[in-house]
């Protein structure tokens, strides 16, 4: 009997498990074909058309002089005067995601400013990166969060609007802070609407880095390196036909590389706007625009690099360090590729040590991001500084002092020396070590004068986009798909209403 | 007397899955503010969803590649180990050395292994000839074999942990069992699929219980190795990374990774009463 009834048992359960596990097959099976964007919500076409873009995409296309959508006024002040009242030493602590090179030179930067005083004292807190620093701000609470914190360029309209940061615009104005010297464009990029969300400090852009050795074996000029898409094919075939190097330029499709940054850097290289109310900037964004003609002659040029065997796509990049790897490759390297120029510093200490066999770092030419014409300018990237509102005024006041520090000319004279990043003040070039650092080894100069090349048209303030860092994976999908031969008109069209599906979904929340 | 437990346990697992349900039914912005209620629909959306789909799909082939290689090459050690030979604890050592590894850390060690340019697998001229995938454009980076090698790392980094499973359950087994099957004219091979693996099953169960439920929240080798690449096809972004990945669409809305996660839950939940149901009434426990 009993073995009867566990037999009974076991079979239940067999069958209820194979009732599961069918059902469960079943559902796999029924996909309703929709993206996970659209979960929850009423189907796209009930949802009304923005006002801001007209239905045949027109927007405007300057930046009105001044906006009052968000006026200071409305915004948490900069208590500058507290710092002077605060008894004691004020504690800080700065979230920040610089890694390697990049964070001994803040490091250094920061113990200075905390020996020079003892009004104040900041601790650093790498978070690991962006992606890191991000995602932990916006998911703590204010009593979570630090008194400092660095945000990539991508998330200027999200932490805007996340109503947590004193705007650093505040502080100018309480302080009387001459700006006079700064890069209009590298303070532009935190700008929206009016007001000056944060201060930049490491400011990049996309850079060529190339091997000047495969250069002369293909009998080209090692010092002149392509300036455009059409001088980098001509460059390519060259390099590829002598049996110089097995591939002219290496790419990738990295959301930070070129799936995602590349893209927004050569719109304003072509002069054309990303998304509509002037990329974001005179009021949010309600669209993309990428996927005009620009874009699809653009990107089906680049496509064709990879095609005719010209160009390597070296995939994902999750470690940043592929599409430079392969220029070291012994068997199949490619002569070019395109890297923010925050590596450079990094990149020159890893082949001084001699960590690349076979290749030296006098051996590696820098050149400006070749474009899809003569004009040379590039988007301001890397991150800059907020100041977190809620944390006390001794606290937002020693902020901004400790902020000051990190941007006086002498601080970026040492910082862009270092790093390789762009020094967001011209003074700065006037004092030592980058007045040394310029003269004697021009390939770090390359990022600053392709930066201060840019023109003033609107397009040369890049994207400010709620779900920016999302769309960056939405086109890094595509740019993928297009290196891999899929139509690149039909690519960018699937590409742009996914991600007006992502700013329609973040518009109707924040 | 159970209040500690009582409390921590409602702090930690029960008051969060709940909210994690009822925040799975609610669209949010960034800061997990202004977050708009859509219902119980929002399930069913997410779990019809193309991307939801595919993250299921991929998931379930890692599993299916995860889990029997896993076990498989940890009771061979295992049984290979299980021998009292002279230098046999060296062995051991080495098999259950992945244990003390990071994911993070062998992940980095497969990364440079096998990067296609510089990586050590990838130029060794043999096999370069023998598959050119290795070389272009990269294991990790060709759809076809991404899923597979994260899969093999993921194997390796839980090697350790089976190996020293398996060997206790297998110094758990009387040696008089084998002695008598010796007598009555059995095999090795014999010994190992009547005695030996019988007498493993509780152990395996648990093996395999364990295993999957891992291979379902594998996160750090595709958010190293691969972003849960190559894209387009996204061939190695699984429900974990479809979450929380660098790359996923929907990682600053709370609710919809909400939804995704709970239903990560579901699933497992459901496995694991399968397994447990299914397999745990073969399982031999010796009374």
């Amino acid at each position: 009997m009993n073995t009867m009834r566990q037999q009974h048992q076991r079979r239940g359960w067999q069958v209820r498990a194979g009732v599961l596990v069918a059902g469960a097959l079943v559902a796999v099976a029924c996909s309703s074909g929709e993206s996970i964007l659209d979960a929850g919500l009423p189907p796209p076409d009930t949802v009304p058309v923005p006002p801001t873009a007209g239905p045949d995409g027109s927007v405007a296309t300057t930046i009105p002089a001044t906006t009052t959508t968000t006026p200071l006024a409305d915004l948490p002040p900069c208590p500058i005067e507290a710092l002077e009242e605060a008894s004691g030493t004020v504690e800080l602590t700065f979230w920040h995601g610089m890694n390697n090179e990049l964070e001994d030179a803040l490091t250094e930067l920061t113990n200075e400013y905390n020996a020079g005083q003892d009004k104040v004292r900041v601790t650093l807190q790498n978070q690991g990166g962006y992606n890191e620093t991000i995602d932990k701000y916006f998911q703590s609470g204010p009593g979570g969060r630090p008194e400092i914190v660095q945000m990539p360029e991508y998330m200027v309209q999200q932490t805007a609007d996340s109503d947590s940061t004193v705007p650093i615009g505040a502080c100018f104005e309480g302080t009387g802070f001459d700006d006079s010297a700064f890069l209009p464009r590298a303070l532009n990029a935190y700008q929206t609407g009016g007001v000056q969300w944060s201060m930049p400090f490491n400011v990049s852009n996309p850079i060529l880095y190339y091997n000047k050795k495969i250069f002369e074996d293909a009998g080209l000029d090692p010092e002149k390196p392509p300036q455009t898409l059409t001088e980098l094919r001509q460059y390519s075939k060259k390099i590829v036909d002598s049996g110089a190097a097995r591939f002219g330029i290496a790419f990738d499709t990295g959301q930070d590389n070129g799936g995602g940054w590349f893209l927004e850097q050569w719109f304003s290289k072509g002069k054309e706007l990303f998304a509509d109310n002037a990329n974001g900037r005179s009021a949010p964004a309600t669209q993309v625009m990428y996927n005009n003609d620009f874009g699809v002659e653009l990107l089906t040029e680049v496509q064709s690099l990879v095609a005719d065997g010209l160009a390597v796509n070296v995939g994902a990049n999750p470690s940043g360090q592929d599409s430079f790897l392969k220029l070291a490759d012994q068997e199949n390297p490619a002569a070019m590729t395109i890297g923010t120029s925050a590596a450079l510093g990094t990149i020159k200490v890893v082949l001084d040590g001699g960590l690349i066999p076979g290749l030296t770092s006098d051996q590696f030419g820098i050149g400006p991001m070749p474009g899809p014409d003569e004009q040379p300018g590039v988007l301001v990237g890397g991150a800059s500084l907020h100041i977190v509102a809620d944390q006390g005024d001794a606290e937002a006041a020693a902020s901004w002092d400790y902020i000051q520090h990190l941007v006086t000319a002498e601080a970026q004279s040492f910082w862009a020396s270092k790093t390789g990043y762009v020094p967001v003040r011209t003074d700065a070039l006037d004092l030592q070590p980058l007045k040394k650092t310029y003269r004697d080894d021009p390939r770090f100069k390359v990022a600053y004068d392709q930066l201060t090349a840019s023109s003033d048209d609107p397009s040369s303030s890049g994207p400010v986009i709620g779900p920016l860092r999302e769309i960056r994976a939405v086109n890094s999908d595509a740019v993928s798909a297009i290196f891999g031969g899929a139509d690149v008109a039909a690519t960018l069209e699937e590409a742009a209403a996914q991600s007006n599906r992502l700013i329609r979904n973040y518009n109707a929340r924040n | 007397m159970l209040a500690p437990s009582a409390v921590i346990l409602g702090t930690f697992i029960i008051y969060p899955l709940i909210r994690a349900i009822w925040l799975g039914r609610q669209r949010c912005n960034p800061q997990g503010k202004n977050c708009d209620t859509t219902g119980w629909g929002q399930y069913t959306d997410v779990w019809r969803s193309e991307e939801f789909q595919q993250a299921i799909w991929v998931t379930i082939k890692f599993t299916l590649i995860v889990v029997p290689l896993g076990v498989a090459l940890g009771v061979g050690l295992a049984v290979l180990a299980d021998k009292y030979l002279g230098g046999i604890g060296v062995f051991r050592a080495i098999f259950s050395s992945t244990v003390a590894t990071s994911v993070a850390v062998a992940s980095l060690m497969w990364f440079f292994l096998l990067e296609p340019s510089l990586g050590v697998v990838a130029n060794i001229g043999w096999i370069n000839d023998l598959f050119p995938v290795v070389k272009e454009p990269g294991l990790l980076n060709d759809p076809g074999t991404a899923l597979g090698s994260v899969a093999l790392s993921s194997v390796w980094a839980g090697l350790g942990f089976t190996f020293i499973l398996v060997t206790a359950g297998l110094q758990g087994i009387p040696a008089d069992l084998h002695e008598a099957a010796t007598i009555d004219g059995a095999g090795g091979t014999r010994r190992f699929w009547n005695v030996t693996l019988p007498l493993l099953g509780p152990t395996l169960l648990f093996v395999v219980v364990v295993l999957t439920t891992r291979a379902f929240q594998a996160y750090g080798e595709m958010d190293l190795l691969t972003s849960g690449g190559p894209a387009p096809q996204d061939s190695t972004t699984t429900v974990t990374y479809l979450v929380y990945g660098d790359t996923s669409e929907v990682r600053s809305d709370g609710g919809l990774q909400a939804t995704t996660a709970v239903w990560l839950f579901v699933v497992l939940m459901g496995l694991a009463l399968v397994q447990l149901r299914g397999l745990g009434r073969r399982v031999h426990y010796g009374n």
